[in-house]
């Protein structure tokens, strides 16, 4: 959008909704400057290292971003380039960019994942993206990421609703869940994103159908694999009398190694990112997809069979919740709806799981961005509202000017 | 009785659509509203002083939890859910999503609509 001349940026405050408002200002192309990012905080102020890694990432993906922080790193202006994807000169070396994750890093890798995904549709090439290094945590973590394995079967299928299925893929190479303190991990996940589209299509999800069938993955990183089979065992025993067809697969690696040099010794290696977990995805009758999330904190002490009953429970829960898209979706989906073709997609969700506030700041948000309201109406079943969308076309803007 | 008369019904999608993008009340302030959890609203004194501290406390608790990050997975109590979940009648009501759970019903049901 080098032609246009910048409009003066969009304001946000605070940290929250961070990497949403950033998809959206790379989406839509408009500058935002958000400012008071933890400025009340006296421990640690501005942006946290995962945020200056998405930051990063984003700059990486992209052509002609401009970031700035404030000294204290508290504000931050971004103006947005164009989606380039990973085509080669562009700091991609052989179509994939590497992209390493701090030691610091406390979030989930799905934390990056679920934000690039939304913009890797409108990219202009391919988008390959390794991520790598000491901080990358493949499992669901204690700040409410979910696990790699959850974006990949209950995140990325949503993508085939918008006409987005092609040559879609998560590679998870190496397994790793937080490390000690919950920080940093050893994992090695990589993106493959290669359907890009001009205009995601429009969706019109009423009926949220009947939960037909129930995946999962329980993973265990440098310990025994007993420990999937506990977890799997419970799980099957709340799920088995709802759903008979449930299959939950088992994943047992080893510990990740990183590099952790001693004075005697630079070589050093540590094992890090010790732990098991339990992924669950169920699946409607239409196509609905609801999952649940719980690994074991990294302190450790709780019994497999805790995290397979918690993580059953949960799922019900949401499943409970009703709709076409559960939390974890949710976003993605409306985000997608709003920039879509200027038609009306309509999307039925849960009363709770609209009625949270990531759900409604993503509304101001959208509409901030200059996208339309929504409008919203009761669903047939009681607990359930109807969002109707208006897309604005905004689309692919690299393939718009191509 | 008549309390519970005055009272709006929580829930309620036409009010969330009223409130959704009043920017004069923050995303939490919307929620409570909508979920009807402030005791005392009146419709007509608009903000009185009681909630305004309300919502003053509530920000300052905010800042200093650093939990309010963006989750996926929302908080859970893991003991709730077990007290929930454990409870046949719970188990039997969402019986109806899934569509397994029995064949036979299923096809009654199918009868009935």
């Amino acid at each position: 959008m080098a032609t246009v001349p910048s409009a003066a940026p969009i304001k946000f405050e605070g940290s929250s909704h961070l990497a949403s408002r950033l998809v959206l200002s790379t989406l839509t192309g408009r500058p935002v400057r958000i400012s008071q990012i933890r400025s009340s905080s006296h421990t640690n102020p501005g942006l946290l290292a995962h945020e200056v890694s998405f930051l990063r990432l984003l700059d990486a993906i992209t052509n002609g971003s401009a970031i700035e922080f404030s000294m204290t790193g508290t504000t931050v202006v971004y103006k947005p380039g164009l989606i380039i994807g990973s085509a080669a000169g562009y700091g991609a070396s052989g179509g994939v960019i590497r992209h390493e994750l701090p030691r610091e890093c406390t979030r989930g890798v799905s934390w990056f994942l679920i934000p690039l995904c939304m913009l890797a549709g409108f990219a202009k090439a391919k988008v390959n993206v390794l991520f790598t290094g000491p901080g990358v945590i493949t499992s669901a973590t204690e700040k409410g990421d979910v696990s790699v394995d959850a974006v990949r079967t209950a995140i990325l299928p949503l993508y085939k609703h918008f006409g987005i299925q092609n040559d879609i893929e998560l590679r998870i190479l190496k397994r790793s869940n937080p490390g000690p303190g919950g920080k940093g991990g050893g994992g090695e996940v990589q993106l493959v994103f290669g359907h890009q589209v001009r205009l995601p299509k429009t969706i019109h999800l009423l009926n949220p159908g009947r939960v037909k069938r129930i995946r999962g993955v329980a993973y265990s990183t440098g310990v025994a694999a007993a420990n999937n089979a506990r977890m799997i065992e419970t799980a099957r025993g709340v799920l088995n009398t709802l759903v008979a067809d449930t299959y939950i697969f088992s994943d047992v690696s080893s510990a990740p190694l990183i590099p952790a040099p001693e004075r005697g010794n630079a070589a050093a290696k540590k094992k890090i990112g010790v732990g098991f977990g339990l992924s669950l995805v169920a699946e409607s009758s239409t196509g609905a997809l609801y999952s649940a999330d719980v690994a074991s904190p990294p302190q450790g002490g709780e019994a497999p069979e805790d995290i397979g009953k918690a993580c059953a429970y949960q799922l019900l829960e949401t499943i409970s919740h009703g709709g076409c898209a559960s939390n974890v979706g949710a976003s993605t989906m409306l985000t997608l709806m709003a920039m879509g073709s200027e038609d009306v997609g309509r999307l039925t969700l849960g009363k709770e799981v609209i009625g949270t506030e990531d759900i409604l700041q993503l509304a101001r948000d959208l509409r901030a961005f200059g996208m339309s309201g929504w409008g919203l109406r009761d669903a047939d079943r009681e607990d359930e509202v109807v969002v109707s969308i208006v897309g604005k076309g905004v689309g692919n803007v690299g393939r718009k000017i191509a | 009785a008549a309390e519970m008369h005055g009272r709006k019904e929580p829930y309620r999608t036409a009010e969330l659509a009223r409130l959704l993008y009043n920017e004069m009340l923050s995303t939490a302030e919307v929620l409570r509203k909508w979920r009807g959890d402030d005791e005392d609203e009146d419709e007509e004194d608009g903000v009185d002083e009681e909630k305004e501290g309300d919502t003053f406390f509530n920000r300052a608790k905010n800042t200093d939890v650093e939990d309010t990050e963006d989750r996926h997975i929302p908080k859970y109590d893991r003991s709730e859910l077990e007290e929930k979940w454990a409870d046949e009648e719970n188990i039997e009501e969402l019986r109806s999503r899934f569509a397994s759970a029995n064949l036979l019903k299923e096809g009654a049901g199918d009868d009935e609509e």
